[in-house]
């Protein structure tokens, strides 16, 4: 047993840190309002500066969610939520597709640029229904040519509007195959930026597939029902987790400074129990989350039985105590909280993203429920 | 980081289970109901070895790291001992025998420690008094030097194994005068002169543990009877919150344990609409959210354990946190695992309600939830 970091991944997280000075900071926050011209730029600008800090490729080679890939997400996340999500769909989503389960070509075309931080992908699968638990896909790869021509069209798509490249889930046949699509493809249509609650600093659209050609050598699988539709669902839920990690560092280091630097009635509200109270509450979720965060991932890296169990449990306490900590830091901030623009409100509309994204919290339960039952 | 536990750590676990299984739980649930203290399962406690665990070969224990104790408390729960009897052994070793043994003379420790680590003796601690409760520096038992005795005045209050106790460690302030006193702690013997011990009280849970007040009027005890050094006791109380971080909090988690698969049981063998109620999704998040506390807590309180086995200095930050997670965020999970069984949860053969009221006392003992935030909020 050993809580403390080793020295390797104490240093990625250190390292991650240190890329960002303040003025760094400070500029991210215009993600928040930026187009996607903005958005791309800043997105490649600082997948080059990542890349070269090696934390593009964390874990991309096995898959595995791990106790230093977390670190360093954990680090990411606290710097700028938007950011984190448009590099991890990138980096560990379509990275980890195609490390994974593509061919040696497209892992020889694809994976140094992506390591690089010179191009940005991601992974479209999500229809209309949302929710792939009781739907099948319905967007389809039919035999054309050599290869296949694609319809159909995909909602949420984190980065769709600013990746080079997106690997879109369908269908051929009864099989799950996903298509590589390059931007500017004939067919391929990116739908006008969603008006979403949070993430406002992520390019996130539709896409629309009428009659796209697709070459085979683009296509990785089919596969088999379930996989890798589970494997990338694993790997989002673990981004989810170590974003809310983030969020709530966020929020309670913004409150904290409120609350020690904000004075009412003569003395620092931190003073009043109603205030410190609700931050002892805020840390307490904090390093919990955090515990539980820093286990699902150990025991991912090393095979354990119960990792599914453990990623679930870290899925729903970490996302549900963000939303928890972001609504304290709201009320410790008062009126300037609510004001557009700071760590609480943000974490506040965040929230709801970690929660329904992925596994939703919903479901993960059911999931929870079900092993225990079998267990008994 | 790793969070593995050894092999042997393991096998532990699972011995006491088994024993526990066997020999204590049977009986947990009679002396639950009459609110007596079972003697034959706290023998057996010290005749297992759990009493003694991390005590040294030579006194009695078995040289067992802080993370084994925890995992002992755990698996005691697990299996389905009782609240009261696991809060038993942990005001007797950890509060009682623990700061004899870090604290106390050789004579000492080779007086009480065997005694205490098979369960001969049962040992207590009296800190907490009628007025001062977490507020431990406002407390008043005095302890007054005369030759070479002290003369201990004062009254202690909700005393776990009270009356029961052949030793208690007393915690009284030494000095001229009350502005300069210092607290220091004492072992009062059971039939020393002017120490008394107050009927049982009635509690709402953790029932076949007894508590009860302590009383000193004149209790003269021989100057020897002093622990460490006069003003330490102060420190000495404050180094027992590792413990009751971590092994006092240890058997409630290992007890939603078993509360969860015994939900997960009911919930397959209950038919309702044509169904088990397993089949609800209402019942399912219900059976996720017990699980996802149980492992929540059991983190925070290994992370405590694990840095006593480093020799790191109590932080108090992270203890603060662990109690107020497990006090504050159990209620709901035994809250559920009632709801879940519906009136037959209510009833006391189901064992989840005798749970449900051992488990109101986490955010209660030990320091309230609001200390535990109060301490936070000022380290933050």
């Amino acid at each position: 047993m050993d809580f403390d970091f080793s020295e390797r991944q104490g240093k990625i997280r250190d390292e991650v840190r240190r890329l960002f000075t303040p003025d760094s900071r400070f500029s991210l926050e215009e993600l928040e309002n930026g187009n996607d011209v903005l958005i791309r730029s800043s997105a490649l600008h600082w997948l080059k500066i990542l890349g070269r800090a090696g934390y593009l490729v964390l874990g991309l080679g096995d898959g595995r969610n791990t106790v230093e890939l977390v670190a360093a997400q954990e680090s990411l996340a606290t710097v700028s939520p938007s950011l984190f999500l448009s590099v991890e769909v990138s980096a560990r989503i379509f990275g980890r597709l195609v490390a994974i389960y593509g061919t040696p070509d497209q892992r020889a075309q694809l994976l140094p640029a992506l390591g690089e931080g010179e191009l940005i992908g991601t992974v479209a699968i999500s229809e209309g229904c949302m929710s792939l638990e009781n739907n099948p896909l319905s967007t389809t790869g039919v035999s054309f040519g050599q290869g296949f021509m694609l319809n159909g069209s995909k909602s949420h798509v984190v980065n769709a509007a600013i990746a080079d490249w997106i690997a879109v889930a369908g269908k051929t046949e009864e099989n799950t195959a996903f298509f590589l699509i390059n931007k500017g493809t004939e067919g391929l249509s990116i739908g006008q930026r969603l008006s979403t609650l949070g993430y406002n600093g992520t390019a996130i659209t539709t896409i629309t597939l009428e009659n796209c050609p697709i070459s085979s050598k683009y296509v990785i699988g089919p596969f088999e029902e379930g996989q890798p539709l589970a494997a990338l669902r694993t790997w989002e839920d673990q981004i989810l987790t170590a974003a809310s990690l983030g969020s709530m560092h966020r929020c309670l280091d913004a409150a904290l400074v409120h609350a020690k630097n904000h004075k009412s009635g003569g003395k620092p509200i931190i003073a009043y129990q109603e205030v410190g109270f609700k931050l002892a509450e805020m840390l307490t979720l904090l390093q919990t989350a955090q515990l539980l965060a820093y286990r699902a991932a150990w025991m991912a890296e090393t095979d354990d039985r119960e990792a599914p169990v453990l990623a679930h449990c870290a899925k729903i306490f970490c996302t549900e105590s963000a939303e928890q900590v972001a609504s304290y830091a709201l009320q410790i901030l008062g009126g300037h909280g609510y004001l557009r623009g700071n760590p609480a409100e943000e974490g506040y509309r965040d929230a709801k993203y970690l929660q329904i994204a992925g596994t939703s919290s919903e479901i993960s339960r059911i999931k929870l429920g079900d092993t225990i039952l079998e267990g008994e | 980081m790793d969070f593995s536990f050894t092999e042997e750590q393991m096998m532990f676990k699972e011995q006491v289970i088994r024993f526990a299984t066997r020999e204590i739980v049977p009986r947990v649930q009679e002396h639950d109901l009459k609110g007596e203290f079972d003697f034959q399962s706290f023998r057996k406690l010290g005749e297992f070895g759990i009493l003694g665990l991390h005590f040294p070969e030579e006194l009695g224990g078995s040289n067992a790291d802080v993370v084994t104790s925890v995992l002992g408390g755990e698996a005691l729960g697990e299996a389905g001992v009782d609240g009261g009897l696991t809060l038993a052994y942990g005001a007797h070793t950890f509060l009682c025998a623990d700061t004899i043994f870090a604290h106390g003379t050789d004579a000492q420790r080779e007086k009480y420690i065997p005694k205490l680590a098979t369960g001969e003796w049962i040992g207590c601690m009296g800190l907490t008094e009628p007025g001062a409760g977490s507020d431990v520096a406002s407390l008043t038992t005095r302890a007054e030097k005369r030759a070479d005795k002290y003369i201990l005045n004062g009254n202690k209050m909700f005393i776990t194994n009270g009356p029961i106790a052949d030793i208690a460690v007393v915690y009284a302030k030494t000095g001229k005068n009350l502005e300069q006193a210092r607290i220091s702690a004492f072992v009062v013997e059971r039939g020393t002169p002017g120490f008394s011990a107050g009927e049982n009280l009635i509690k709402m849970g953790v029932r076949s543990s007894h508590t009860s007040e302590l009383v000193f009027e004149d209790c003269e005890i021989p100057e020897e009877n002093l622990i460490g050094q006069e003003g330490a006791g102060f420190l000495m109380a404050l180094q027992t919150v590792e413990w009751d971080r971590s092994t006092l909090l240890a058997p409630f988690i290992g007890g939603m344990t078993y509360v969860l698969n015994k939900c997960a049981r009911y919930a397959k063998e209950r038919y309702q609409f044509g169904r088990p109620i397993a089949e609800f999704q209402a019942i399912k998040h219900k059976l996720a959210d017990i699980k996802i506390f149980i492992e929540a807590a059991r983190s925070l309180c290994y992370r405590i354990a694990w840095c006593k086995d480093q020799g790191r200095p109590l932080n108090h930050l992270e203890a603060a946190v662990a109690k107020l997670f497990v006090g504050d965020w159990s209620l709901k999970p035994a809250n559920d695992a009632m709801v879940l069984h519906g009136g037959y949860g209510y009833c006391h053969e189901y064992e989840v309600e005798r749970y449900f009221r051992d488990s109101r006392l986490a955010p209660i003992g030990g320091g309230t939830s609001e200390i535990a935030k109060r301490i936070i909020s000022r380290l933050i």
